[in-house]
């Protein structure tokens, strides 16, 4: 338990907005239940499953973003920073790419003299060079993917949850930004990536968790795990 | 409480933001705070004078104070009801607390309106009007009226993002405050017996007391602050807790 940096116990969380008109709300259907899950410190953890099997709700789950209704969520201290990997989070399209920089951290939770010591690196992986300090409605959808992504690889939470995206820009960019990825897999960070593609996973998690309904099927080696839903798909 | 404070600068640099962004976009940004309630304020004044008979700067400044406050806090809780709706996609992915949203918004219309309202206090004096010491009063009632303010956007930011008719709802319900909170006409003008219901409008306190403390130089009535007081500190309990409850809830509710 000590190493352990997020606890799940028994957690189960339910949508309101989906139900049929006049039901009652206990009657929504269940994204997550009763589901236990433990992300320790320094660890990668891949987490597989077919569409609407609550892997979003999860990462959301954990991020704080929304509560459980049922069980509880532990972290292993009052300020633990879980932070979704997202892109240009509260873009103001008539504000430079700077000042975009420092806003969207202050929303991703970090302190504004953080980020201003942040922002040579975000100029330099982000590659705008003079378009930083213009507005950022006259970037490219490109290049505004780039700023998001350099501004969230800068925000160094201590538990990044990723959604999918290893890779965002052109196909330059996008390599060295899954490298970006990679390398925080490699390094002593913990890392929770969701996806529905099971390679993937295998090749950068060292633990893997298979959801299916909203709970658990399987939780093992990323290898074994991985197998046993490709497996599983197969036959569907 | 704590959280606010450890969300201040969030608030702080989004107020500012929003401001700049606004001044980049139209050039007329700030003007336009003042130039709105000057337009309605010449409309009503004509309107007024010549059903009343009443003329003169002193009728004209009564009616660009009511309606410059009334904008403040009309402007701020309208902008408030759709703030956290608008920033749906930012819920989706960073767990900050809803409040926020309304806070920024009202940060940003305050500073709009006291740019406003200096330009008024200064016209108010340079038309003869004597500044006195109950301008002291000013701070307390300019902080009631943001305690209103902030305690009905925490509710209506919630409420509408839930029921979106509550929008229309809203606006009506401003329509008809405007015409019974003494914007264009004063208290005397209210027959006695309809008096206590006129006052129970915290904003007609409020109104008719700006009006005393810079154009009559009378200290307000107490006992009325004193009510409208208790209605912005029940508005603010009822706005946290609603907040509180709906924080971590509104994004399974409702996906906008």
């Amino acid at each position: 338990m000590s190493d352990a940096l997020i606890k799940l116990e028994d957690a189960g969380v339910y949508y309101r907005g989906g139900r049929p008109k006049g039901s009652a709300a206990r009657e929504a259907p269940w994204a997550l239940r009763g589901l236990s899950l433990e992300i320790r410190r320094g660890e990668k953890l891949g987490i597989v499953g077919r569409n609407g099997c609550g892997k979003s709700t999860l990462l959301r789950l954990l991020a704080g973003i929304i509560a459980a209704d049922e069980g509880v969520v532990r972290y292993a201290h009052n300020r633990m920073h879980v932070q979704l990997l997202a892109l240009g989070v509260g873009f103001e399209g008539h504000l430079s790419g700077a000042e975009n920089a420092i806003l969207s951290g202050l929303f991703m939770g970090k302190s504004r003299r953080h980020m201003e010591s942040r922002l040579n690196e975000i100029l330099d992986f982000s590659e705008l060079g003079e378009a930083f300090h213009a507005p950022v409605n006259t970037y490219s959808s490109g290049m505004n993917a780039r700023l998001g992504f350099s501004i969230a690889l800068q925000t160094d939470p201590d538990v990044f949850l990723i959604d999918e995206v290893l890779g965002v820009g052109d196909h330059a960019f996008q390599i060295k930004s899954q490298a970006a990825i990679r390398e925080k897999f490699r390094a002593d960070k913990t890392v929770v990536l969701i996806s529905h593609d099971a390679r993937t996973i295998a090749q950068v998690c060292n633990r893997a968790v298979w959801m299916n309904r909203g709970d658990i099927l399987a939780d093992g080696s990323p290898e074994d795990v991985c197998d046993r839903y490709e497996n599983s798909r197969r036959f569907l | 409480m704590r959280s606010l404070f450890r969300y201040k600068d969030i608030i702080y640099y989004r107020t500012l933001a929003g401001l700049k962004s606004e001044a980049r976009k139209n050039y007329l940004g700030y003007v336009w705070f003042l130039l709105e309630p000057l337009m309605s304020t010449g409309v009503l004044y004509f309107a007024m004078s010549h059903l009343t008979g009443q003329k003169g700067a002193s009728a004209l400044m009564t009616i660009l104070l009511g309606m410059i406050t009334w904008q403040w806090l009309e402007g701020s809780v309208m902008l408030s009801a759709g703030s956290i709706a608008a920033k749906f996609h930012v819920h989706q992915q960073v767990p900050l607390p809803k409040y926020l949203f309304p806070l920024v918004d009202i940060g940003a219309n305050t500073i709009r309106f006291a740019f406003a309202f200096v330009i008024v206090l200064a016209a108010c004096f340079s038309a003869g009007f004597q500044p006195g010491p109950t301008l002291l009063w000013l701070p307390v009632l300019l902080g009631l009226q943001l305690a209103l303010i902030i305690g009905l956007s925490l509710i209506v930011s919630i409420g509408v993002t839930l029921v979106s008719d509550l929008h229309l709802l809203l606006q009506s319900l401003f329509r008809l405050l405007f015409f019974v909170s003494g914007i264009f006409f004063t208290a005397e003008r209210v027959p006695a017996h309809l008096l206590p219901y006129f006052y129970a409008n915290p904003m007609a306190v409020l109104i008719e007391s700006y009006r005393a403390v810079i154009l009559g130089g009378r200290a307000p009535d107490f006992p009325q602050l004193g009510t409208v007081a208790a209605t912005a500190g029940a508005l603010l309990l009822t706005g946290s807790l609603i907040q509180a409850y709906f924080d971590k809830r509104l994004l399974k509710l409702t996906n906008v």
